[in-house]
């Protein structure tokens, strides 16, 4: 249970401030080396024996706990600083600064690690044990670009340690050394792990790629955004029937349903907003049934309705039935692209060959490239041509302008709203065939009421 | 004037101003390094001081250090943020020029990450460890000096004079919060106005390069170098004698008193 409170706090252990106390903590000495004295020394001993009384635990327990303390760093031996372990005898360790705690918000980062390698390269005059040449040399170039940096700043930090006095200097070397020992990062990958190189290698891999793609992506800068969805804003403005209205009055307001009417997708006479709209875009043209079959007139005056036939012919392969796509990909081919064939669209020869080979595995989008082709085609060349038409603007000239309903003379009269049958009153009629007409429960007052 | 005269003036006007730009590309470039030498210098200190932080070495005196260091840090970004930017974005510059200009720039990128590191953990620290309370609980660390000559080295003076309130170390952390956010901006908005790519910038020094300075470690890290390979003599295999303990020349460990 001891164990528990002491290493459940978040932040570490010795937060808990006892253990580090001049007077309650664990009994301290002082370590002489030759003429230095550093205080602030504790045996093994000592720390286990205070963590039994503190904590009222067992050896056992209180050898675990301590030697989580030491394996996390918060404790480091002055003798064979490589063997993290506590020993229960008069071992010497030392408390770790607080900067040097092992903590997952700040991870050791590979910089500060080559920094530190590159200190003691200077300090050892070259002689650093094997690993830690081979770090070395592996830093040396993954990190290449900031290398620099890095024996500028190794320089600076030993100059600045230079300032103390000599026993501090010896106590931040061994901290120094005592957080490398357990927090140094990852820098080769051990060979026994084979099987996590690989997975980690196909992962760089993939995320190489990814990144490649998204750094060749076309960025287009927030100011030309922006410009272009104003100019589509001012272009659309009287279009929009929030913004400007709608002719001859909005139904939702005045129950009036001409303006639907007026605007369906065959109606005799279109409006004159719709007719613009078709010069906006093409895709604007394209979208509008009335305006596809406009534009179909006018390529048939031009002999290149194939084109725009074999567009529609592809959209229907894109967004139809799936168990229909084999089926109308041959359609396709035979119509349009097989030599010699009815309606032959003229496709360059790669798109024409990559086209080609695909039919052999015909799946929904086969003919996307083909189709941008012609889409392309028709844009530059036909779309154009067609404005400037005479069809077009006879279209535009006899396109009608609705008038605007006339406001009711007592403008701020409530009109009674009544709902319209519901669907499944209608339902319900149709299949009362014969009954008596309006025998519904609730809406056939509908039908009484008089408008205001 | 006539028209040759007129053309050769013109010449001879357009070569000098092409000179005398290159000739202050030239001092630019120094007086860049310089400032960065200088910024370098203050980062060093100023992690020197935050590991003191939280230990027995930690004191009043010791935050207002931190923070005189910081203030001077702050100072020296800017300075040099501001000599960078403005030789990054002249179209002018040889591609040598402009090659060494953005190896400055990764130094001086890579000296903000560790500054900006150190400025979080000495808030975060710094809040642990309060020092106006009635038993201060710092780690004994066998630290016990002072830092001030770690901070004159950062000020560049000859002695640090301490002239803080005693509440200095609650009263300045509030501060530094402002200052690490403002750290991040700047370094956020560097990053969008100046197009380099770090990892296309070659450092000069090769491997090793730090044996090959005139640094002298100082005489007692010598003398401290100088026991351990007596030691390594008198046991060679056990290469933990010499690692940061100068030993007794005898025993392998020093006895506790």
């Amino acid at each position: 249970q001891g164990c528990n409170t002491m290493t459940s706090r978040t932040s570490s252990p010795l937060y808990h401030p006892t253990m580090t106390d001049p007077d309650m903590g664990v009994k301290m000495r002082n370590q002489r080396l030759l003429i230095t004295v550093i205080p602030h020394a504790m045996t093994g001993n000592d720390v286990i024996e205070w963590l039994i009384q503190k904590y009222n635990i067992t050896e056992e327990e209180a050898r675990h706990l301590g030697g989580l303390l030491v394996q996390y760093g918060y404790i480091y031996p002055l003798r064979d600083p490589r063997s993290l372990l506590l020993r229960s005898d008069d071992s010497p360790y030392r408390f770790q600064t607080p900067y040097f705690w092992t903590s997952s918000r700040w991870p050791a980062s590979e910089l500060d690690y080559a920094i530190y390698l590159a200190k003691k390269n200077i300090r050892k005059q070259g002689e650093l044990v094997d690993y830690e040449k081979e770090n070395y040399s592996i830093l040396h170039k993954r990190i290449n670009h900031t290398w620099d940096f890095v024996v500028m700043q190794a320089r600076e930090q030993l100059r600045a340690s230079k300032q103390r006095r000599k026993a501090d200097r010896i106590v931040l070397e061994c901290q120094e050394q005592a957080y490398w020992l357990i927090n140094k990062p990852c820098v080769n990958m051990p060979l026994y792990y084979h099987y996590t190189t690989t997975i980690l290698l196909r992962y760089y891999y993939y995320t190489t790629i990814i990144h490649r793609r998204a750094l060749g992506r076309n960025r287009v800068k927030s100011s030309i955004c922006l410009e272009s969805f104003m100019k589509y804003s001012e272009q659309y403005l009287h279009h929009d029937p929030i913004m400007s209205g709608c002719l001859p009055s909005n139904p939702w307001i005045s129950d009036d349903t001409s303006h639907w009417t007026i605007n369906t997708d065959m109606v005799g006479t279109p409006t004159r907003l719709r007719v613009e709209r078709w010069s906006f875009s093409f895709m604007e043209l394209l979208n509008d049934s009335m305006g596809r079959r406009e534009f179909m007139i006018y390529l048939e005056k031009e002999f290149s309705a194939e084109n725009l036939c074999f567009w529609v012919a592809c959209e229907d392969l894109r967004h139809g039935e799936s168990s229909k796509i084999i089926l109308k990909v041959e359609e396709v081919y035979k119509n349009f692209l097989a030599p010699g064939a009815a309606r032959w669209v003229n496709i360059d020869s790669k798109t024409m060959e990559r086209t080609l080979e695909g039919i052999k595995r015909p799946h929904r989008f086969i003919m996307d490239d083909a189709q941008m082709h012609i889409y392309f085609l028709m844009k530059k060349d036909s779309y154009p041509r067609y404005l400037k038409s005479e069809l077009y603007k006879n279209m535009l000239a006899k396109a009608i302008v609705p008038q605007e309903t006339k406001k009711s003379v007592f403008p701020f009269m409530r009109r009674q709203r009544h709902s319209s049958p519901s669907p499944a009153m209608v339902t319900q009629a149709t299949e009362d065939d014969g009954k008596a007409k309006g025998a519904g429960p609730t809406g056939t007052s509908s039908t009484t009421n008089s408008q205001i | 004037m006539d028209g040759v005269l007129l053309s050769k003036l013109k010449n001879l006007i357009k070569k000098t101003v092409e000179s005398s730009s290159t000739a202050d590309h030239g001092a630019s470039g120094e007086e860049c390094k310089t400032m960065l030498d200088a910024l370098n210098k203050v980062t060093a200190c100023y992690r020197h001081l935050v590991i003191a932080l939280g230990s027995t070495s930690d004191s009043q005196n010791l935050r207002e250090e931190l923070k005189k260091t910081r203030k001077k840090a702050q100072e020296l970004a800017v300075a040099n943020r501001n000599k960078l930017t403005e030789l990054l974005k002249d179209k002018t510059t040889s591609k040598d020029d402009r090659a060494e200009y953005e190896r400055l720039w990764v130094l001086f990128t890579s000296s903000m990450e560790l500054l900006e590191v150190d400025m979080k953990r000495s808030l975060e620290i710094g809040q642990e460890f309060p020092l106006k309370v009635p038993t201060r609980h710092l780690i004994q660390t066998g630290m016990t000096g002072s830092t001030t000559t770690v901070a004159a080295r950062a000020m560049s003076v000859q002695n640090m004079k301490y002239d803080a309130d005693s509440n200095i170390d609650t009263a300045d952390l509030k501060e530094l919060q402002t200052e690490i956010t403002q750290v991040g901006q700047m370094m956020e908005e560097m990053e969008m106005k100046v197009q380099v790519a770090p990892w296309a910038v070659e450092a000069k020094q090769e491997a090793g390069a730090e044996l090959k300075s005139t640094l002298s470690v100082g005489n007692s890290s010598v003398g401290v170098i100088s026991i351990c390979e007596e030691d390594a003599r008198s046991c060679p295999g056990d290469e933990n004698c010499c690692v940061c303990i100068p030993n007794g020349t005898d025993s392998p460990y020093s006895p506790l008193l």
